[in-house]
């Protein structure tokens, strides 16, 4: 390779830094989507007979639906049959342990920065690393055993723990709610299981690294959090996959439950491939998430940042069913050449004094679109709720676009509901006067937005919030000039 | 909704419609392919139109009745009146420098109507239906206001499409009142297209209250260089009423403002929607509405700004207050930006609440009765919509109107 042409690269890669492909042998099951492949992945998963029956009931209800169109969003049709719905590392048995699992594994997580073997140790973080469709190894399983708590693959839940998965599988998101949540129950093949019994304070930050390797695969992974009454629990996830041309398909759904008096803190570093400048590849990151507050005193915190993908749909959303339940939202969403994003959050206040807080920051530069949309809904018997809503956009350039879809609907004359939201450009007050302070003017307009998402930012566990610095900074990489 | 069609779209007229023709045509075209707009139709989603399908209509306009009543207004004025969707000739009179002409063809433009759905389909049955269109032409400017009135009788049961349009020349100036209501319980389905020339001004003043009436208004302005255009809205409500309020800023320096007050009771239910269209650079605007909305009152309030591309230097600010009063009424509100321009300044604030237990408690140390410090404290928040309104006999009569409403 000349000089130059590393140059090149070196540089495609410092803006998407994970962006390479890992050359594993693996094995997938044929594309297409049909009652069979269902069966298939079921059977790989050796899952009981009523796991596959939830399946295949939502597979034919997935075919009564049409995809939505409510979304700001260019939509591309989708052709749900060329998409291998189950791709994993070829190995022999299930690994018992990290050291079983195949060293290159372990290296692409390394690579990506996850700790999943000695370093683990010194970050104190316990990882479930899912890679395409199979969770590769969960770190800290006996530690976290030992106080009680339930932290593993969601296969290995199915099999271990399948009165849990029967009882919450669906009680959040119903396989009815939407279409991309549909084609997720009928389909889905890893993710994260956790389940804090009462009165425990998860020991560690939990977090769940998701990496879509192979070619033409989608990645449908469900991660499912029960928090008993009293439980508290901190849990983040990332993602990132290859640089290709071709689109890849993420379709998740995360369910939340938190009963009496329980937290649970959920942050999300998104950084997906986003596709090149000419807005060629890329992931679709078409995502349900909700959490049910499901009794009194119960709290549900959503943190997100938002760099990558290709087009974002995505709305996490808190259902406020307990008296004095509180949800909150903080979102950071960057869009840049031609990403396009549709995200924001859903609070469904039923229960007596719920609260909800929203605080969500817009960045779009380049060509991309940027939306929030966002619900507040009181019921008639939601006395005394509250809700505050802030969410500013900021526009880098003459192309891009920044967009509020606010719903706010009432029922309850004793609720106070206050939203606020303004668009503005970065001022030239601002950049002249961090310029004339020494910094050039790419540096000048991170550190102006920096500050513009520190309210976010702040929410955010420590290592996340210096990884999504840098993101953001890489990510506006360009923007300016 | 294929009962509303069989219901309000079968007197469409045929091959003998003269000019109107092609374009009755191309509107029931764009009906029959898309019907008329449900729960799912993003834009009605908070309108129970089902409402209208248990309506029966008749099939022709009563005779008008001897000589029908027109409101009494404090003030000098010109009038239009319109009665039973008819215009009553008798009750007209109009302003030096204001015309009124049957409309032609050319008067009438659909580019902006949306004909790949049923997002618009009133105004598209408006189109197929209306009966007699009417164009107003202001040159110079009118010593007094013009009052548009609008009223019906217990015998109005019918469905009518009234179509005026009101094209303001270069420099003029007009005030425009519409005044709306009345006992029957027909559908007034009407268009207004507003025209304003460069450098005209138009203060529109709105103040409606229906009692069995459905009303479903689509009003249009479209306003040009440096022109301004200022809307004020005063409405009472009525079983349904719909407003949809366009106002596209076209050229620089153009300039638009709606301030809007809803106070509702009984089973009222308004549905507003209005939208800012930014077209081009160095244009700016505001909009302030506020819903008070008691009993078993539902009130919608959907503020949508739009700052195309290109309109750099555009500025824009929407704020909307609500006051639930009851523990039976409704309030859903949805401010929109759509910004696709470059240095813009755009904001919008929102909140729904109760009257303040502080400023209640105040007022009642103050020896006003619970009623009184309530009454007060409504008007209060109300009143400060027309704030921006020039003062004179016309807004005292519109804070009078507003007392009379609470």
């Amino acid at each position: 390779m000349s000089e130059t042409q590393q140059q090149v690269e070196e540089l495609i890669q410092s803006r998407y830094k994970a962006g390479f492909y890992t050359d594993i042998e693996s094995e997938s099951v044929g594309a297409g989507l049909n009652e069979e492949i269902i069966a298939m992945i079921s059977a790989k998963k050796d899952e009981p007979e009523w796991m596959l029956e939830w399946r295949l009931k939502a597979f034919h209800h997935w075919q009564t639906m049409t995809g939505p169109n409510w979304a700001k969003l260019n939509l591309p049709g989708i052709d749900f049959q060329k998409i291998h719905y189950y791709s994993a590392p070829k190995q022999k048995d299930r690994p018992k342990s990290l050291d079983d699992v195949d060293p290159k594994l372990l290296e692409t997580f390394d690579k990506l920065g996850v700790p999943l073997h000695e370093r683990a140790r010194l970050a104190g973080v316990a990882v479930d690393a899912v890679f395409d469709s199979v969770s590769v190894g969960t770190t800290f399983q006996k530690e976290l055993k030992e106080a009680g708590v339930i932290f593993c693959s969601f296969s290995e839940a199915v099999q271990e723990h399948p009165e849990l998965v029967r009882e919450y599988l669906g009680s959040v998101v119903p396989y009815r709610d939407n279409y991309f949540a549909c084609l997720n129950s009928a389909v889905f093949s890893d993710g994260s299981f956790v389940y804090i019994p009462e009165g425990t304070k998860c020991p560690m930050e939990l977090s769940t690294y998701f990496r879509i390797n192979a070619r033409d695969t989608g990645q449908f992974e469900r991660t499912l959090i029960i928090a008993e009454p009293g439980a508290e629990v901190s849990y983040l996830e990332g993602c990132t996959a290859p640089m290709r041309d071709e689109n890849q398909l993420h379709a998740a759904v995360v369910e939340l439950v938190a009963r009496k008096k329980a937290k649970i803190k959920y942050s999300t570093v998104q950084n997906w491939y986003p596709g090149d400048e000419n807005g060629k590849g890329g992931i679709y990151n078409f995502v349900t998430k909700r959490g049910d507050c499901r009794e009194d005193d119960s709290r549900i915190s959503w943190t997100q940042v938002e760099t990558g993908s290709a087009i974002t749909w995505k709305y996490p959303s808190c259902i406020l069913r307990g008296d004095r339940s509180a949800g909150e939202f903080y979102s950071v969403a960057l869009t840049h050449n031609h990403q396009q994003a549709d995200t924001g959050t859903k609070m469904i206040h039923l229960g007596k004094n719920t609260s909800s807080k929203i605080i969500s920051k817009g960045i779009s530069a380049g060509k991309s679109s940027n939306s929030y949309r966002g619900l507040v809904r009181v019921a008639r018997k939601a006395d005394g709720a509250r809700n505050y809503t802030q969410c500013d956009s900021l526009l880098i350039g003459k192309t891009c676009g920044a967009h509020t879809f606010p719903y706010i609907e009432s029922a309850n004359p004793t609720a106070k509901i206050e939203h606020e939201a303004t668009t503005s450009r970065i001022g030239e007050d601002q950049l002249f006067y961090c310029q004339s302070r020494g910094l050039d003017e790419e540096e000048a307009v991170a550190l102006i937005v920096d500050g513009f998402c520190k309210e976010v930012f702040k929410e955010l566990p420590m290592e996340f919030a210096v990884e999504a610095k840098a993101l953001l900074e890489i990510s506006l990489e360009g923007a300016v000039g | 909704m294929s009962a509303l069609i069989e219901k309000l779209l079968p007197q469409v007229a045929g091959e003998d419609d003269g000019s109107f023709g092609a374009l009755r045509r191309k509107a029931q075209k764009v009906l029959m392919k898309h019907g008329f707009p449900h729960r799912k139709t993003e834009n009605w989603k908070y309108l129970p139109l089902g409402l209208l399908e248990k309506r029966t209509f008749s099939d022709a306009v009563p005779d008008r009745a001897a000589t029908p009543s027109l409101p009494t207004y404090p003030f000098e004025a010109g009038v239009i009146h319109f009665h039973n969707g008819r215009l009553d000739p008798d009750s007209c009179r109009l302003p030096d420098g204001v015309s009124l002409t049957g409309m032609l063809p050319a008067d009438i433009d659909v580019s902006a109507l949306d004909d790949t759905g049923p997002a618009d389909a009133f105004a598209w049955l408006n189109l197929a239906r209306f009966d007699q269109g009417w164009k107003l032409r202001v040159d110079g400017r009118p010593d007094e206001p013009l009052v548009v009135a609008t009223t019906c009788d217990d015998e109005f049961d019918v469905a009518v499409h009234p179509r005026l349009c009101v094209e303001l020349a270069e420099g003029a100036t007009l005030t425009l009142i519409e005044t709306q209501g009345g006992p029957g319980a027909g559908l007034i389905n009407g268009v207004l297209d507003l025209r304003l020339g460069a450098r005209s001004s138009l203060t529109h003043v709105i103040e409606r209250c229906f009692a069995e009436t459905a009303l479903i208004q689509r009003t249009a302005a479209r306003v040009s260089d440096a022109a301004a255009y200022r809307a004020f809205i005063l409405d009472g409500g009525g079983p349904l009423t719909r407003q949809d309020l366009v106002a596209e800023l076209v050229s620089p320096g153009a300039t638009a403002g709606i301030s809007g007050v809803a106070t509702l009771s009984g089973r009222a239910l308004v549905d507003y929607h209005t939208a800012i269209e930014h077209r081009v650079g160095g244009t700016e605007s505001h909009e302030n509405f506020r819903i008070l909305a008691d009993d078993q009152s539902t009130g919608v309030f959907n503020g949508r700004i739009h700052i195309l591309r290109g309109a750099d230097d555009s500025h824009s600010q929407m704020n909307t207050g609500n006051l639930l009063l009851s523990e039976n009424a409704r309030i859903n509100t949805k401010p929109e930006l759509e910004i696709h321009a470059e240095d813009v300044t755009a904001s919008h604030g929102a909140t729904i609440g109760q009257l303040d237990d502080d400023a209640r408690f105040y007022l009642r140390s103050r020896g006003l009765s619970e009623a009184q410090a309530i009454a007060l404290l409504k008007y209060g928040f109300a009143a400060a919509v027309f704030d921006t309104m020039a003062s004179g006999a016309v807004r005292d009569w519109l804070t009078d109107r507003l007392k009379e409403h609470l």
